[in-house]
């Protein structure tokens, strides 16, 4: 099972990072992965992920700045980016909605249905 | 093993440009790696294949000579106990051979063997950590998805009343978080509590999904085990009588009852033609520990409608009392929200909506509990300082229900509804559309009883006269479209029934 989709992991967190590896690389994704928001953002420039799935709360650069930071890039190549995080208030993650191709996906989450989001988008693209 | 023989590739390839020989790694005739790339002699290659061969049927270390200018060493690769391929090493024994670094000592054998044996062990235990990594990942994943799954229903508990549609909810998340094609959730004792789910392969199957489920829960056995723990699993239902006749294809299913202390309310089913996978512990736990939560909220439920009913009782003494303190208002409350429930047939309120202007109506005088018998029964005038008490009713009341939950909604129309339409009513002279719907409503109503009812300071007067006196008002005290509502359940609704009352009524004015 192999698609040629590349999926960017961002997360402090090693088991989540080692659970969506897993899941993504069983579905035929190529997989590369980082732990904080500033190797996140050097790969996304070198490796150009088909899909960025990133935590909020990370050291060095947080998820919201990254995605202000990448928002740019997707005018000439775009992505899909999630960003993940566990709720503390409602309504906060509204702030997605500025961003190109940009959805919340609130933790904890159900692996499979992240699979699900990110198969979605891969098949609209060519 | 393909998978975590990656981690190895370099490290061969490293090792082999140290010692001078090269590495091969061999599923059969399938070459899996080979340090040397393509670079290899045919007949090298052929020598190899026999090699492999001889080392797999034999299970043990094989060593070759080839031509005297080649020494080849082996041994086997086990996955799980079964031989699953081959290690190969071997070098060239004299001057240059093509593609191979000079190495003119000869290759002692037992020590080859022993190295050989040691990185065979080396990488199937690389190997096997590796698929054990994998399946540790995919438990945490499926731990994720447990997790996942408490923490939405969690969420939904969070609600105190049990519904259908909240139910529904539970069994569609349980759906799609155990993979299963069928679940549903029956409650006996509960009309439409009945609710079921499935993927879409499940309708080309069964016709009647509702009637299956039925004879699904029927074909437990009474003794069977797991029954003591309230549950029951069969992971195949063609080896569980009962279940297989129920359909020609396998399928497994997992039930669980919904209970609370030893109350028993019902059960949670789910059923997979996926033969495949059968039902894991986890997943019992996690159905059964639904099944608690929801056992829970129907206790909670049923409580909270005992403590509604028990609500209801002790306001309706409260209501009785303060009527029995003022002679002339007898069963005031009772008709103004007989009336105001008529008014919200017409004005086609929502249940909800009804619910709480039932409550606003049947209390909307309870402050008067604080006002003295005296001003209450007083058949003259009233002096300013006795009417601004009595014009402090709404507020009384608005204190006295407050700390009541269940009253809440029904607190704005009972604190206005002595608020006139032309905002010089009271307790803060709101005006039209400001003035709460419900609060509009039972200040129509109120002023019909109080026209009709014998009050201290007047007699009652004829239900037609009231009409006259509503219509005058309109516009001023009243909300005209209320008014013009009121009039409608007068002609439609109570006619019939006034005129019945008609008598008695006159009774009372005699007295």
């Amino acid at each position: 099972l192999e698609n040629n989709k590349k999926v960017l992991v961002i997360d402090d967190e090693a088991h989540i990072r080692r659970v969506v590896e897993v899941k993504l690389k069983k579905h035929g994704y190529d997989v590369c992965m980082a732990s904080d928001g500033e190797q996140g953002l050097e790969m996304i420039k070198r490796d150009l992920p088909d899909v960025v799935i990133t935590d909020i709360m990370m050291p060095k650069i947080d998820g919201k700045t990254l995605c202000e930071m990448t928002n740019g890039f997707k005018k000439q190549r775009p992505f899909l980016t999630i960003v993940t995080t566990c709720r503390i208030s409602n309504d906060e993650e509204k702030w997605v909605k500025h961003f190109q191709d940009t959805m919340f996906m609130e933790k904890p989450f159900s692996p499979a249905k992240l699979i699900e989001y990110v198969d979605n988008y891969c098949r609209r693209q060519p | 093993m393909s998978h975590s023989l990656i981690l190895f590739e370099d490290f061969l390839s490293s090792l082999s440009k140290l010692v001078g020989f090269h590495f091969q790694l061999r599923d059969g005739d399938k070459v899996l790696f080979h340090s040397n790339g393509d670079q290899a002699l045919p007949a090298l290659s052929e020598e190899m294949k026999e090699l492999a061969t001889r080392i797999v049927d034999g299970e043990c270390f094989e060593y070759s000579s080839l031509q005297g200018k080649y020494d080849l060493f082996g041994v086997p690769l086990r996955g799980d106990g079964d031989v699953t391929g081959c290690l190969i090493a071997y070098g060239a024994t004299t001057g240059n051979e093509p593609g191979m670094t000079h190495n003119p000592k000869k290759l002692p054998v037992e020590e080859m063997k022993s190295f050989l044996s040691r990185l065979s062990g080396l990488v199937q235990h690389s190997s096997a950590f590796q698929s054990e990594m994998d399946n540790v990942s995919e438990e945490l994943s499926q731990s994720f998805e447990d997790i996942y799954m408490y923490s939405r229903i969690a969420t939904q508990i969070k609600t105190l009343k049990f519904s259908r549609s909240m139910l529904l909810g539970f069994i569609e998340e349980i759906l799609s978080a155990m993979r299963v094609d069928f679940a549903f959730a029956k409650l006996p004792d509960r009309k439409g509590f009945d609710v079921q789910t499935f993927d879409e392969s499940m309708t080309e199957k069964i016709s009647d999904l509702f009637r299956f489920s039925e004879n699904v829960i029927g074909a437990v056995p009474q003794d069977a085990i797991g029954l003591e723990d309230n549950y029951f699993i069969v992971n195949d239902s063609r080896i569980e009588a009962g279940f297989g006749a129920l359909h020609p294809d396998p399928y497994r299913f997992l039930m669980v009852e919904i209970r609370h202390n030893e109350d028993f309310y019902g059960w949670l089913g789910l059923l997979s033609f996926n033969m495949k996978e059968i039902f894991r512990r986890s997943e019992l736990r996690l159905m059964k520990s639904l099944a608690e939560q929801i056992g829970v909220v129907i206790a909670n439920t049923d409580l909270y409608a005992d403590l509604e009913r028990l609500v209801i009782n002790v306001v309706k003494s409260l209501v009785q009392a303060i009527e029995a303190k003022d002679i002339y208002t007898s069963g005031h409350s009772e008709r103004v929200s007989e009336y105001c429930m008529l008014m919200a047939e017409r004005l086609e309120l929502e249940p909800e909506l009804k619910k709480v202007l039932y409550w606003a109506s049947v209390l909307h005088d309870v402050g008067k509990i604080g006002i003295s018998e005296n001003i209450l029964n007083k058949p003259g005038r009233l002096n300013d300082e006795e009417y601004s008490d009595i014009k402090a009713h709404p507020q009384k009341a608005h204190a006295i229900l407050q700390p009541l939950d269940h009253l809440a909604a029904s607190l704005p129309a009972i604190l206005h509804h002595h608020e006139r339409y032309d905002g010089k009513g009271y307790p803060d002279g709101l005006s039209e559309r400001n003035i709460p719907l419900l609060a509009r409503v039972i200040a129509v109503a109120d002023t019909f009883d109080a026209i009709t009812s014998t009050r201290a300071y007047r007699p009652a007067r004829s239900w037609q006269e009231a009409v006259e006196i509503l219509d005058e008002v309109a516009g001023t005290q009243l909300d005209p479209e209320m008014v013009d509502v009121f009039k409608e359940v007068l002609r439609k609704d109570l006619k019939k029934d006034l005129e019945s009352r008609e008598s008695p009524r006159m009774a009372v004015q005699a007295r």
